[in-house]
């Protein structure tokens, strides 16, 4: 085993002086490349600027703020119900899944808890947005790479998960459908047995998506091997979600900790990777994928009846003090850290979204690799720009 | 260096780990540790003296084994002098009292730092506070800690013009490079409210099954 | 074309020429926050097609489009890249502002970094209002834009009368008949 990592060393260690060989006898120079604000590879309106020395990157840094909003000063100025509007585009894809962390602060704060049934939807729903959000992301890794096909699969099938959260909460893209103490409206008549239909699809459309993209040998040699990072170094980063399991660390904020929602009541798996690379990422999401439309699928089987509101005042004024909720949201660990001072507004929230950590990484992994690798191992790092730049 | 947390604690359930991770600490800060919240069941707060904010990122990174960074922020505890925009706009404004007070854990300045960590392992997190002085706000940096500090420092000396020393590139991430001010102090007005006052909270929606009360 | 030398221009010639503009359309896609995906939904998912409207959204750079979709919000950060990809544009050009936050700041109305309408930026031809508009809306923008393109003068343009602003009264999706 120290053999073989030896011979991988030496034979590294021998391409690269054979490249710094070339490049002296080139005379290459040094070149800055910058791509973004506005480009096709970048999901978002984030810059990375790198440094090359032939195609090689010496050193990159993402520059991000493109999309700042203010989040944290906005919802110092806004009542409790109305932050939840807000925060819903934080992580433009998986909306519902941003309000469910600041309701439970909220809600933790005030000494409630939402009634079994709002739990139970609670859950399903979040689970859904995840799907939404992660199958964009496998169909829009194919159009990094150069495949365009799977982002048509995508779309069409993500578009029946959006029609099922519309249906419910009457927001497509953004619910605002959380309330604290509960949900807004129950389900309507004839969702559950759609879902099924719905879960059933998306599970091929899992199928379609791991025949078309994950056995393509393009595709992996493209990805495996590629932006490998160590365990040690993603926790220091504080990479979450998927970029944290596909790390090899077993670490999932929906077992891991006891939150009032239904995941422990449901039988499903946190999928890990050893490998750290950018194969390792992607098909955790997708197993992932698979997992969610499992966990929707049970939870609609036990559905417990009762109210889906608890008794609050009708004007919520959130005692003093000081909650911290996180949730595993489809791009990792989101979480609310909600201070309060007995008012009708927050008096600070600090949003800790899973894309700014996940993104600060990349400084160090792109070091070192080549061009078209920064591509998909920033795709396979999966970042929305309103999760990072909040 | 303090041995890390013995086998016995680590076995703990919930609250009484928590204690032990607090008995770490005290032991290797000493009276560097000032105040400790321990809730029951729910989350555990230190704060530390500004001088030790390093040194206890490291007693929590390599003792507790809380290697997992989640973030790091600060909060401005002077309540906004421009008010909630939860008054009337219509009546006349009531003077805004201006006093600092903090919150868990305690301290004595205007401006904290706060960061959380969390041990993977066992599924306990750490949220340290540290009071950093009003006139010239500064505390070392955890980036030689917690690598993933960088880009937090970065915001939060954007945010809050908190100088990290030690930090190796503390650029304006966010706003354009002729923005002024730090927009989360509560002293940074928000001018779109300025000109036009939010028209009050006329902002509640009958509950589901709460018809009876709307007139009341 | 002694008559367009004089800036003068058949009618017949003018409809053909209009109805060619605007059945072949590239539109860039300026995509910013949560309605760059809805646009990506109307222009890249086979449920909403564009493409049979005569909508090309797939142009190399800005130099090549007629119409540019601005969706989503755009911040004081932003704000220089929008004016130049906008001065990029080749005339004649078009804009459409889609999502509230594009036509006015929507949420972000009292936010410290956010640029309260793109309009501030760039002459805007169609509003599409909503928080994210549906695919939909933003098909029936093209639509509406593409019958008041059907309706220019060309001579008009060509004389260099009506140049920019052509916008005479800026067309909301929703607001109404157009003109």
């Amino acid at each position: 085993m120290t053999d073989l990592a030896d011979r991988q060393k030496l034979s590294y260690i021998a391409a690269q002086a054979a490249d710094a060989r070339l490049n002296v006898e080139l005379e290459t120079e040094g070149m800055t490349l910058n791509i973004g604000p506005q480009h096709p590879a970048t999901h978002g309106t984030l810059r990375i600027i790198v440094r090359l020395d032939g195609e090689q990157v010496v050193w990159a840094e993402p520059s991000a703020g493109y999309m700042h909003r203010g989040y944290e000063k906005l919802t110092e100025v806004r009542t409790f119900p109305q932050v939840t509007a807000l925060i819903n585009r934080i992580d433009w894809l998986g909306s519902f899944a941003n309000e469910v962390p600041f309701i439970l602060a909220a809600e933790k704060l005030m000494d409630i808890e939402a009634p079994p049934r709002a739990q139970h939807i609670r859950t399903i729903l979040f689970e859904l947005s995840r799907i939404a959000n992660v199958s964009l992301f496998l169909g829009d890794l194919g159009v990094q790479l150069g495949a365009v096909t799977p982002v048509f699969f995508a779309f069409r099938d993500r578009e029946y998960v959006l029609n099922l959260i519309e249906s419910a909460t009457g927001g497509r893209f953004h619910p605002n459908f959380d309330r604290i103490g509960g949900l807004k409206d129950d389900l309507p008549a004839g969702w559950i047995a759609e879902t099924k239909q719905v879960m059933k699809r998306l599970r091929a459309f899992c199928d379609e998506i791991e025949d078309l993209l994950f056995g393509n040998e393009i595709f992996q040699s493209r990805l495996r091997g590629i932006g490998v990072i160590p365990a040690d170094v993603a926790k220091q980063y504080g990479l979450s979600g998927a970029n944290l399991r596909a790390s090899g660390v077993d670490w999932d904020l929906r077992r891991d900790q006891s939150l009032p929602l239904a995941w422990d009541k449901v039988d499903w798996k946190v999928w890990t990777h050893p490998d750290g690379d950018s194969f390792a990422r992607c098909w955790i999401r997708l197993q992932e994928t698979r997992e969610s439309t499992k966990i929707v699928d049970q939870l609609l089987d036990t559905i417990p009846a009762g109210p889906i509101m608890a008794k609050v005042p009708r004007i919520i004024k959130v005692p003093e003090g000081e909650a911290w909720v996180s949730t595993e949201n489809p791009l990792g660990e989101m979480g609310y850290y909600v201070v309060s001072k007995g008012d009708l507004g927050p008096f600070r929230v600090k949003i800790r979204s899973a894309s700014f950590n996940n993104i600060s990484i990349v400084p160090w992994v792109l070091r070192g690799v080549y061009v078209p690798d920064v591509i998909s191992i920033l795709a396979s790092l999966y970042f929305i720009l309103g999760d990072i730049d909040r | 260096m303090v041995a890390p947390l013995s086998d016995d604690t680590l076995a703990l359930p919930g609250d009484g780990l928590r204690e032990g991770v607090v008995n770490a600490l005290r032991t290797a800060l000493g009276d560097a540790l000032l105040d400790v919240v321990l809730k029951p069941n729910d989350d555990l707060w230190v704060r530390v003296r500004t001088d030790a904010w390093r040194q206890a990122g490291l007693v929590l990174r390599d003792t507790v084994g809380c290697d997992y960074f989640c973030f790091l922020s600060a909060i401005d505890w002077m309540p906004s002098p421009y008010g909630k925009s939860e008054e009337d706009p219509t009546q006349p404004k009531e003077p805004i009292d201006l006093t600092v007070q903090q919150g868990y854990a305690g301290g004595d300045t205007r401006l904290q730092v706060f960061a959380r960590v969390t041990n993977l392992a066992k599924h306990f997190g750490v949220t340290i506070k540290a009071d950093v002085a009003d006139a010239h706000p500064s505390i070392e940096s955890w980036v030689t800690v917690y690598a993933g500090a960088n880009w937090h420092e970065r915001e939060c000396h954007e945010m809050f013009g908190i100088g990290f020393d030690g930090h190796p590139d503390l650029r304006n991430m966010y706003l354009p490079t002729d923005f002024e001010g730090h927009p989360l102090r509560k002293d940074f007005p928000l001018l779109a409210r300025m000109v036009k006052p939010w028209p009050g909270i006329a902002d509640v929606e009958p509950l589901p099954g709460d018809d009876s009360e709307d007139e009341g | 074309m002694g008559l367009v030398d004089k800036g003068r221009m058949p009618k017949p010639l003018t409809s053909l020429f209009n109805m060619g503009r605007s059945y072949s359309m590239w539109v860039y896609q300026w995509g910013l926050a949560c309605c760059a995906i809805e646009m990506g939904a109307a222009f890249g998912s086979p449920r909403y097609d564009v493409m049979r409207l005569g909508v090309i959204p797939l142009p190399a750079s800005p130099r090549q489009a007629d119409l540019v979709v601005v969706s989503g919000t755009v911040t004081d950060k932003m704000a220089p890249a929008i004016k130049r990809l906008y001065e990029q544009m080749p005339e004649p050009k078009y804009v459409i502002s889609m999502g509230s936050c594009a036509n006015c700041g929507g949420p972000y109305w009292d936010s410290y970094s956010v640029t309260k309408g793109v309009d501030q930026i760039i002459p805007v031809d169609v509003y599409v209002p909503g928080c994210p508009p549906r695919p939909e809306a933003l098909l029936e923008g093209v639509v509406l834009l593409q019958q008041r393109i059907k309706r220019e003068d060309m001579g008009a343009r060509w004389r260099g009368e009506g140049y920019k602003p052509m916008v005479k009264e800026p067309i909301v999706v929703g607001g109404g008949p157009v003109e």
